[in-house]
Order: structure tokens, then sequence, then C-alpha cells
């Protein structure tokens, strides 16, 4: 009789029995699915979460056919807190505070992000100098100008926005290989709704297909030129979550670049909703406080 | 003005000095504007591989770390030799002269002792080189001065937030010239400062702020109010005044100031309300009933009702501030920057006033500011002498435009501001640049210009110039 389950075969039936499913369960994605996958992937990054990251922005040139600083970075260290809020947490809350430079420290930013394309992020700066909270008018923008930028580096409120699927038509454009990962390449052109509050005309997202990571996304203006790069590195698994732990965007109008660093991430933090309200900007003594009970439960 | 231009060339020397080693980049090919991206570029590993190998935490904190402080050599002067005419046939000489020359270390401390309680403290020391006007005020002699500005323990528990010590409490939603930024008092002291914000004074108060589900009260009482300092012998706003002008005698009487402030915020808008019993900043001055010696100080008590709100449309933020005053003195010069040269006389008058901002974010590097402020007296010719005409008569204020940009990674930021009265008897124009050399080492220059016509109390001040420069070093 002829053994018709030898070894190899056996593997390779097993493997085909245990693969096939996955295939298929990445097949049956639609690129809608992806995108929410992504997005619940980047809230999950900063919901209940408390981070330390350090952000910085220089004027970038190329030397040995590589992108590098062509000045020194101007480098800026930050905590933030996050929680998500509404329908399936998809309304994000954060507070952000700088740590450096010393002149900076005490800086703090809160933001309001909503899933709803229809309502408009809210931001409120804390600057000492002028002793008071102050509303930032993050705003629509057109191809000449930015949105709210994070600290004055290259990073927008809308390069960090989740949600808001429903105002995108999304495409897969192909698989892909980047930087010797299996990727999606995804399309997003803004409707005529969101386009209007946006700067991009398209987006082209490669995504890790296996851990739900941006690994580049290109961003095109109404000529289609691209205007903006963001590249992914360091992925690790920090907290069971995937993250590219060293995220680049760059300018390619103004040739500048900025990195974010996520030194430190702890997630399923119980943040009190208190701590995301304008309190914390104002009251240093409960912000230090309730800071101190947030890092208190990393170390539990 | 030798002096000047020599400390000024060794300043340039020395950022020169600081400057070009940092600037140097070799071997890098800095890209034109106008590339078209190439896809094979790839990112430097190594370019931000050392912040993963810093091993410190933010849970690893001193009591240290709570100190900022900054020292800074300052020179300004006036460098237009002109000549004033302040009645026909009678011009006053304004040469160009050094007017300051200083160094100053400005300390702010803030640290969180244990859960809930804060301490925060920030003051300044100067010392006052040959040159400076207060070096001439005391007989041609260094002289230092000392002050502390903010000194408060906050206690914060549940819903509640307690800060006792000197503080600031700022109401006005209009950066720069709010009608309702009058709780604290200012110090003008020369043309070097011409923000509220750098000359607004801390007072001992004890501020409460209750932080409720959708709002928020803060309320605050000042056992103590204090009141503009009177000009400083030798600077720009001295001039030789019949009497002494001192300080408040407050004898037995117990002066206090309260008010609170209810503020909500709503998506896209936040409002507040706010009532107040205060003194007002500026002091009136009366001869002395000797005929010489010091001026009577008297001080005026008013009641201000107001509201403020801001509404963010798109890259726009419309601030508004409306306040309702009860009983302040008529003529209290309004003109930001120059409070001293305020004259009220002794007649109580109800007054509206209004300011509306409107803040444009050009770009990440751009922002553009208006800001308007307007008041009126109510009945202003109620109680008036025959004859007598105020100064602040009909709608009288100022405008405030600032712009600035943010250039070379943020090194560096060009500003520049435009301040003018509503009857266009005043402009104050203002041109600033600010540059980072790193983190610690900074310099920064200003130019300021003055043009004011006879109906202006910067008649005196008409066709200065001045110049700064000033290099900082923080950590």
């Amino acid at each position: 009789m002829r053994n018709y389950f030898s070894s190899k075969r056996l593997i390779g039936l097993i493997a085909i029995l245990f693969l096939y499913p996955l295939h298929l369960h990445a097949q049956e994605l639609s690129p809608r699915d992806i995108m929410e996958k992504l997005d619940d992937n980047r809230r999950a990054t900063s919901n209940s979460a408390l981070s330390r990251m350090q952000l910085s922005t220089c004027k970038f040139g190329v030397r040995d056919g590589k992108i590098t600083c062509a000045e020194r970075p101007r480098v800026k260290s930050l905590e933030s807190v996050g929680k998500g809020y509404g329908q399936e947490l998809r309304d994000t809350r954060s507070v952000a505070i700088l740590l450096e430079p010393a002149a900076e420290r005490g800086i703090g930013m809160l933001s309001y992000n909503y899933d709803d394309g229809s309502r408009d992020n809210e931001t409120w700066l804390y600057l000492s100098a002028l002793g008071r909270v102050k509303r930032i008018a993050n705003g629509s923008s057109d191809d000449e100008t930015e949105p709210g930028s994070l600290f004055g580096s290259e990073f927008t409120t809308e390069d960090q926005d989740t949600g808001k699927l429903d105002e995108y038509q999304i495409n897969l454009l192909e698989e892909a290989v980047e930087a010797g990962r299996d990727v999606w390449k995804i399309e997003m052109i803004p409707n005529e709704e969101r386009a209007r509050k946006s700067r991009y005309s398209r987006t082209v997202h490669y995504i890790d297909k296996e851990r739900f990571v941006e690994l580049k996304v290109e961003m095109y203006d109404q000529y289609d030129k691209e205007i903006k790069r963001m590249l992914g590195a360091r992925v690790e698994q920090m907290n069971g979550i995937w993250i590219a732990r060293s995220t680049t965007i760059m300018n390619l109008v103004t040739n500048r670049l900025s990195n974010m660093a996520f030194l430190e991430m702890h997630t399923g933090i119980d943040v009190p909703d208190e701590f995301l309200t304008q309190r914390t900007l104002t009251d240093a003594a409960f912000r230090e406080t309730e800071l101190d009970k947030l890092r208190a439960q990393i170390d539990r | 003005m030798t002096r000047a231009i020599l400390l000024a060339s060794l300043a340039a020397g020395v950022l020169t000095t600081i400057t070009c080693p940092v600037l140097a980049q070799d071997d890098v090919l800095v890209l034109d504007d106008d590339v078209t991206f190439d896809a094979e570029f790839g990112l430097d590993e190594d370019l931000f591989g050392d912040a993963f190998e810093d091993g410190s935490s933010a849970l690893e904190k001193s009591w240290l770390d709570g100190f900022t402080i900054r020292i800074s050599q300052q020179l300004s002067g006036q460098i237009n030799s002109h000549g004033v005419e302040l009645a026909p046939g009678f011009s006053l000489p304004r040469e160009a002269e050094l007017e300051t020359s200083r160094l100053s270390a400005i300390v702010r401390y803030q640290y969180a002792f244990t859960p809930g309680w804060l301490v925060q403290a920030s003051g300044w020391a100067r010392a006052y080189w040959n040159g400076d006007y207060e070096y001439r005020a005391e007989g041609d002699s260094e002289s230092t001065e000392f002050r502390v500005n903010d000194f408060f323990v906050q206690h914060s528990i549940e819903e509640h937030s307690f800060k006792l010590g000197r503080q600031t409490v700022v109401w006005g939603e209009t950066v720069g010239n709010s009608v309702l930024d009058v709780i604290n008092n200012s110090e003008f002291r020369d043309f070097s400062i011409i923000d509220i914000e750098d000359a607004r004074l801390s007072q001992w108060m004890l501020v409460w702020d209750y932080f409720g589900e959708g709002s928020n009260f803060s309320s605050f009482i000042n056992l103590y109010p204090e009141f503009n300092p009177a000009p400083v012998r030798g600077s720009p706003f001295f001039f030789e005044p019949p009497f002494n002008l001192i300080d408040y005698d407050r004898g037995s009487s117990l002066l206090f100031e309260a008010g609170t402030q209810w503020r909500k915020s709503f998506e896209g808008s936040d409002i507040a309300f706010m009532a107040a019993y205060l003194y007002e900043n500026q002091l009136r001055y009366e001869d002395p009933l000797s005929g010489t010696g010091d001026a009577v100080a008297e001080t005026n008590d008013f009641l201000l009702l107001g509201f403020s709100a801001n509404r963010a449309i798109g890259k726009l933020l419309v601030n508004l501030d409306l306040a309702y005053s009860h009983d302040v003195l008529a003529n209290s010069f309004s003109f930001p920057g120059t409070s001293s040269l305020a004259n009220p006389v002794n007649l109580k008058k109800d007054q509206i006033g209004t300011s509306l901002g409107f803040e444009y974010a050009i770009s990440n590097y751009q922002n553009v500011s208006l800001g308007i402020q307007a008041q009126k007296l109510l009945d202003e010719d109620e109680g008036l002498q025959p004859g007598q005409v105020l100064i602040n008569d009909g709608v009288f204020g100022s405008w405030l435009l600032r712009y600035s940009n943010t250039l070379m990674n943020s090194d560096l930021v060009i500003s520049s501001t435009l301040q003018g009265d509503l009857n266009a008897n005043s402009l104050l124009a203002l041109l600033g640049a600010d540059y980072s050399i790193n983190d610690n080492w900074a310099v920064s220059g200003q130019i300021v210009s003055i043009s004011a016509n006879d109906e202006s109390p910067l008649l005196f001040f008409a066709e200065d110039v001045r110049l700064s420069a000033t290099v900082t070093y923080s950590f």
C-alpha cells in the first residue's frame, strides 16, 4: 500500500489546512476592513495608554544615498496620556506634556479627536507665558498650508487622525513587498467634504499584512505630486500591540523631517476622565498627582 | 553709544563663533525645494537610533528637575538723535544714547513635593552696568535689583484646587490688549517690554478653582491689592514730576479685591462670565496740601462685569471680550505698554469696552493676529466742569497686529508688531528676531520705532528708534 501520508506530505497538508483559512481570511478582508483594523491598532496605542516619546525635527539632505539631517535636529521629549471614547471607543482624547527642552517644559496640549467626519477635532494649549489655556484652531486647510502641527513638528493633527473612514474611497492598489515585508498597498481618496478639510488629494498606505502597521505612507497634493512621506521602522510588539516605534514623516516641499520615537508605551492604564480635561493643563498639582498614579500602575 | 556698538559687535562675534561649528554639516547634499523626490532614497537607519539607547525614564525624577534658569545680557538704546517739538518754538532734544546694559537671571521653579501639593516660584535678579539708566539713577554706580514674581503653594483635592501666594489671574481671551486683563497690575519700565504678558506682576492672592462636570468656577480674593509702580527714575517713562510719586499709603484701611469666573466649553467654543470688585491698577496722584514733598496717591475701586468667548472656524480663531466697568475714573490712559503715562481725573464713570481678536494660522510656521480694543465712557459729559474736556471722549482704544514666522527648523523666529490707538495719533512698530543657537544659547534683536502726534501722550517719544540685543543662556 502506498504511503500517501509521508511525513513531508503530512506537514504540507497541515500547513495547507492551517494556512489556507488565514490566507482566505486575509483575502476576504476588504480594503475598508484593512483600514479599520489599522485604525483599531492605532487607537489601541493611545487607548488607556501612557507613553513617553521623543520628537526630533530637522532639515534633511542626502548622504551616501541615504536621507539624513542636514542640520542639528531640534529634539523635544514629551509624555502623553490617551483614552478612547464614544461608540466603540473611536473618539480619542489625549494630553501631551513637554518634558524637554527646559525652556518649553510644562507646555501642554489637550486634543479631542472625533471619528465622525462632520466634527472638527479640538485642541487646547497651555502656555505659562500667557497664563491661561488657549484654544487652537486646527481648521481645514488648502494645498498651500498645513493644519495644526504637533509642537512645531512635521506631524500634523491630520497625519495622526483616526476614523472618518466613511469620508474616503478606499482602494486596494496591489499587494507588494516593502522593507522585506508583505504589504497591502491601499489608496485613500477623500470625498468632496473631506477634501475641503484635507491637504491631501489621496494617500497611499503600505500596510504590513501580518502586523497591521503602516510601513510607509505617501501623501499627494491636488496635482498628484507627492508632498509628504511617512516611514515606519522598528516595528515591535509593545504591550501586545504591534507598533512602529520610530515613525518619520518627511515634508517633501520644505525638505524637513520629523521623527517620533516611542521610548515607552504602556497600555491598559486606568485613565480617569477628569485627567483628559483642561484642568490637566492648568492645575499642575492635579496633573503631577494623577501622572504619579498612572505611572504607579505600570509598576504593578 | 560707542560702548553699545562695541558690545553689539562682541555679541555678534560670539554668535558667529558659536554657530559656525554647529551649522557646518559636511558631506550632506542639501536638496533644492523643487527637487523631485527619488523613491530610491532610504532613511539613514542610525539617524534617530540614539533615542532608544537613552536609559532614562520619566519615572526617575529629582526635585532639581523643577528648575529652569535663564541668564541674559541685554543692551538697548535710542539711536535716532532728533528733537521733539512740544510747542511752537520749543523743541525737546532727544539724543541717541544707551538706555539699558544689564545682566539678568530669571529663575523658575515648580515641584510637586507630595501628592496633591505643589510649589511654584519665579523671580529675577538684575545687575545694572555702566550705561544703564538705573546705573545713572544710582549716581553712576553699579547696582542690583531682585524681585520675586510668582510664589505660591497649590493644593488640589478632588474637584477643588487652592493656590495661595503671589500669582496672576488672566481672564481675557484676546491676546495682547484685552479689556478684561485688569486684575493684576503691570510694569512697563521701558520699551524693551511692550507685551502685557511680559509686564504683568503677580499679587498675593488666594485662588479657588472648582472643576465641575461640565463647567468650572474660578474665584480669587486679594487682601493686598498692589498698583502699577511709578516710573523708575532715569527710565524713558520718567519725567521729573513736581512732587515725588510714592506708593499708596494704606494706613489702617483694609483693601481687598475679589472676583469669580464661570467657564464652560462647547464643541468649537469656550465661553466665560465673570464679575469682580477691583481697584484700578493705576493710582491717581494729587498735589500735597502743603505744596511740597510727596504727591498724595489715591485709589479707586470699581465693579467689573465681563463675558468672554472664543470660536474656532477652520484655521481662524475669533476671540471676544466684553466688559462693563462701574465707577472707573475718567482719563485712565489705556494704550498698552504705557500705562504709567496715565493721568486719571477724579471723576467716576461707567464704561463699556470690548476686545475682538482674530488669530489665523497661515501655516505651521506663520501666524498673524489682530486685536482691537474699544472702550466708551457712558454719560461722559455728566459731572464735567464748565470747559472741561476729557482726553478719552467718544470711543477710544487701541489695535494690535502681530505676525510671526518660524524659520530654519524653528531656530529663527521673526516677528513684527504694529500697535496704535484708534484715533490714529500714535503708532509703535516693532521688528524682532530670535535665534536659538542650540538648546541653551539664544540671541535676539529688536528694533522699535515710534510715531506720535501732539494729541498723543507718546509725543515725547515721537521719532524715537530703539535698538536692542540680548544674549541668553537657558538651562
